[in-house]
């Protein structure tokens, strides 16, 4: 029993790291609705660059921190403008593998600079273990759910109490009609793209700090932890990538103590495999789906 | 010919196969993430049938394309209600699921004092039917490429068919498909079925050709790669996807200064090329032109509205 | 106040509007009618700055406004109500309201929401709500209320009755003309040539891409008018 409530709060946390991911992956998706393979990879660009600082300059976790969101958001940027900005309107597949393009490239780049395998990364300090009632929890854990659960309030606030954050959600809902209001939608995914490649390299950061070592796979993980994420909380929803991360995290958590790796990977994409069939919309579907039956019946 | 060359074109050939099973989907409007699956599959499978069942590989092939198609068509039947994204998710959903079976399956047998058999993340080995019936890489060089331009050739049949305009039919207006009375359902599940044979066709001969695979060749890279290669060559015809391998695989292999760096420059190029091209080298409307140029005394109608499945 | 000058706007080859002039004078309502397809959409959103015309130019207010950003364009006091409204659903009718005054940086925006809510006491009823939860006629309404927050001079309404019930119709018609009493100037594009006959001080009638008639509502046969509202001229 205590294993078990050890493994859920131990889930939450990695999950928390997915959760930031998820939210990331949905602020693109939400105002560009087209897929950005390459986002884990820009995140791993800052994640190397962390590293490069980190080793080069002895350089303490903040700074770290600050050049992974930095690093983050320079990819970003250069993923918003080769994948998104030049590629028109309606060419939907080609910004995608325009994406994997970029994600190959990014790869290289990290390979080439970083021949090793892999790299050390700093931890958030040498912490005690806090322990309660039998259970315990890595503080450094602890930091990380706390810079998870502060940054979603602070996203919050940003949504949904600035004018920025109004036309992040007008242009998610409806381009057209955000344009209409002389919203130049263009600004506005750019600077989501801003916004979200932020959130990614903090949660990079987190990620790679519990787990000090850093590897060019990073990329592919991240991609693939957010996209699965997402889609189990229902894209574009940002409750939904919150569900979403955690319920992977405990879950690959729970499958990783019974049956090891291989059965991590497995149930999380199972996982996937039957929300997609049984549940398209992912955990907050019962939300959407309400609203538009609301909707209908009142026309 | 020269070996590396041999070698190359045999890659070329192989890999052809999952790019157009991947552009057949993309006529219907799906965008798949997990062909790399039915070629995973049809490369331990027929593995299996050669080395642990002693069977010819003439005998592996319709096999192999029997059990991949079943397998597809499974996975067409029940992702049947997903569209767009949600498809290309529960693709890439199956084929890691896929990926990480072969990782935890070991079944091997002794066959003359040697253990044969998938063994986990070391994969496949001793698919030795080739080297065992004296068969050179040249000519199995010529296998593949024969085999594959069988498949291009009913391709262009196809296309030229009722059923390619069903398929693009389909792909351009689901809708407008149902109401000219075509069973979409129907067509997409034998679409999936169709496009996971002729993965397997590529596994088939990786295979046979490597003699040893491991899941990791299977991965989503495999499959994305697939995808992209129909995009770079372009979706207006079955060149296309040939196209998009032969500057993948030739471009990398022939330009030996890149190396060490040739994702750097090919990624690059490609995400280039796609801002000037968004629907591929060979699209439809320059497909349409060529055919004009060729043949100047009948007229065609220009080609149907292009249609982007990502959008949908 | 508006003046089109000779517009021609293209999608790819085709041109939808052939050479277009009209002109909204201040303070008055202006209708512009036609069938479906004969560019009456294009035209506003030549205005808006959301299609750029190919040649010809727009000004307002006697400045050259052609192929300006719709920010822009919003901002020197052009707002749109567009076709099927396009509320945002997913967003409540406060958030709603703000996004029509995306443009402003005043700080009145918060006392310009009141007063939209004074006048339409059921959009604050149900501000809470998320707009896609609304009725049609209350989303027409927001619609409304939403380009009024950018506290326009001129007014483009793209076929507001549009799948509304007659009784509806009726009081999207009477906030229009009342808007107009207050001194907004109104361009309106409408199928239901009868209601927009009723509020218009003046009418043009555009046709496959040209204006074929303008005056005021008495310089034709009502009938004639619907029908080629409706179905065009049959020559």
């Amino acid at each position: 029993m205590i294993d078990f409530i050890q493994n859920t709060l131990d889930g939450i946390t990695i999950g928390a790291g997915y959760a930031l991911l998820a939210i990331g992956f949905t602020l693109i998706f939400g105002v560009l609705r087209r897929l950005n393979l390459a986002y884990g990879p820009s995140i791993m660009i800052g994640v190397f660059l962390g590293t490069f600082i980190y080793l080069h300059f002895d350089a303490g976790w903040l700074p770290v921190a600050i050049a992974t969101v930095i690093g983050a958001i320079l990819a970003g940027i250069y993923v918003e403008r080769m994948c998104f900005w030049a590629i028109k309107e309606g060419a939907a597949l080609a910004s995608m593998v325009s994406t994997f393009a970029i994600w190959m490239q990014l790869e290289e780049l990290v390979t080439v600079i970083f021949p090793e395998r892999t790299y050390k990364f700093p931890t958030l300090g040498e912490m005690d273990y806090l322990e309660f009632a039998g259970l315990e929890m890595r503080a450094e854990h602890l930091i990380m759910l706390g810079i998870a659960v502060l940054m979603v309030g602070l996203l919050h606030v940003l949504l949904y109490r600035t004018r920025f954050g109004l036309s992040v959600r007008a242009v998610s809902e409806n381009p057209a009609a955000a344009r209409f209001m002389g919203i130049n939608t263009g600004r506005v995914i750019f600077r989501a793209f801003i916004l979200a490649s932020a959130i990614g390299g903090v949660a990079g950061f987190l990620l790679v700090a519990t787990d000090p070592t850093v590897t060019p796979k990073f990329g592919l993980q991240a991609t693939f932890k957010g996209l699965i994420a997402m889609m189990l909380g229902g894209m574009g929803s940002i409750p939904g990538a919150i569900a979403g991360g955690v319920l992977l995290g405990i879950v690959e958590r729970h499958m990783q103590a019974e049956f090891g790796a291989i059965m991590r990977d497995m149930a999380a994409y199972a996982l996937l495999f039957l929300f997609l069939i049984f549940r398209p919309g992912g955990i907050m579907a019962q939300g959407v789906a309400a609203r538009e039956a609301a909707a209908l019946r009142r026309v | 010919m020269d070996e590396h060359l041999v070698s190359i074109l045999t890659n070329i050939g192989g890999f052809t196969f999952i790019a157009l099973s991947a552009y057949l989907l993309l006529l219907t409007g799906e965008i798949s993430f997990g062909q790399q699956a039915f070629f995973g599959i049809g490369a331990y499978f027929s593995g299996i049938v050669t080395a642990m069942w002693g069977l010819s590989m003439w005998a592996a092939i319709p096999l192999t394309m029997l059990a991949a198609a079943f397998s597809a068509g499974l996975v067409g039947i029940i992702t049947i209600r997903l569209r767009g994204l949600y498809f290309s998710i529960a693709t890439l959903a199956f084929a890691e699921m896929v990926r990480l079976a072969l990782v935890g399956t070991t079944w091997q047998v002794k066959i003359d004092g040697e253990m044969i058999g998938p063994n986990g993340s070391e994969g496949l080995g001793n698919i030795r039917w080739a080297l065992d019936n004296n068969i050179e890489a040249n000519d199995f060089m010529w296998i593949v490429l024969i085999t594959l331009a069988i498949v291009m050739g009913l391709f262009f049949l196809m296309e030229r068919s009722r059923l390619g305009s069903i398929f693009r039919t389909i792909g351009a207006d689901r809708l407008l498909a149902e109401t000219q009375g075509i069973n979409v359902t129907a067509y997409k599940v034998a679409a999936t079925a169709l496009a996971g044979a002729i993965a397997s066709l590529g596994g088939i001969f990786y295979a046979h050709a490597q003699t040893h695979v491991y899941p990791e060749n299977f991965d989503v890279m495999l499959g994305v790669h697939s995808l992209a290669y129909g995009l770079i060559g372009g979706l207006g015809t079955a060149l296309g996807p040939l196209l998009g391998v032969i500057l993948d695989i030739g471009f990398l292999e022939a330009v030996e200064w890149v190396q060490g760096y040739r994702m750097i420059a090919f990624g690059g190029l490609v995400a280039v090329l796609l801002i000037f091209m968004p629907r591929g080298i060979l699209d439809e409307r320059r497909v349409h032109r060529l055919r004009m140029a060729f043949r100047t005394r009948k007229t065609e109608p220009p080609p149907a509205k292009t249609h982007d499945p990502a959008a949908s | 106040m508006l003046e089109v000058n000779d517009i021609v706007t293209a999608y790819g080859k085709i041109e939808a509007l052939k050479g277009v002039s009209l002109s909204v004078p201040e303070g008055q309502i202006t209708v512009l009618l036609g069938p479906n397809g004969a560019g009456k959409t294009t035209t506003l959103m030549s205005v808006a700055g959301l299609l750029k015309p190919k040649r010809g130019s727009v000004t307002f207010e006697g400045q050259d406004i052609t192929g300006r950003q719709p920010g822009t364009i919003v901002q020197r006091g052009i707002a749109l109500v567009p076709e099927n409204r396009l509320v945002f659903p997913d967003m409540n009718v406060h958030d709603n309201l703000k996004t029509g005054a995306y443009v402003r940086n005043d700080n009145e925006i918060e006392s310009d929401i009141e007063s939209i809510y004074e006048r339409f006491p059921r959009l604050k009823e149900r501000y809470h709500q998320h707009a896609g939860t609304l009725s049609g006629g209350e989303q027409q309404m927001l619609a409304v209320a939403r380009a009024l927050m950018a506290r326009p001079k001129l007014m483009l309404m793209d076929e507001p009755s549009l799948g509304l019930a007659p009784m509806i119709v009726e009081e999207i018609f009477r906030i229009i003309h009342d808007l107009n009493q207050e001194g907004t100037s109104i361009f309106l594009v409408e199928q239901n040539a009868n209601m927009a006959l009723k509020i218009a001080h003046q009418f043009y009638l555009l046709e496959q891409g040209l204006v074929t008639f303008s005056g005021t509502p008495g310089d034709m046969d009502e009938n004639e008018v619907i029908q080629r509202a409706y179905l065009g001229t049959t020559a």
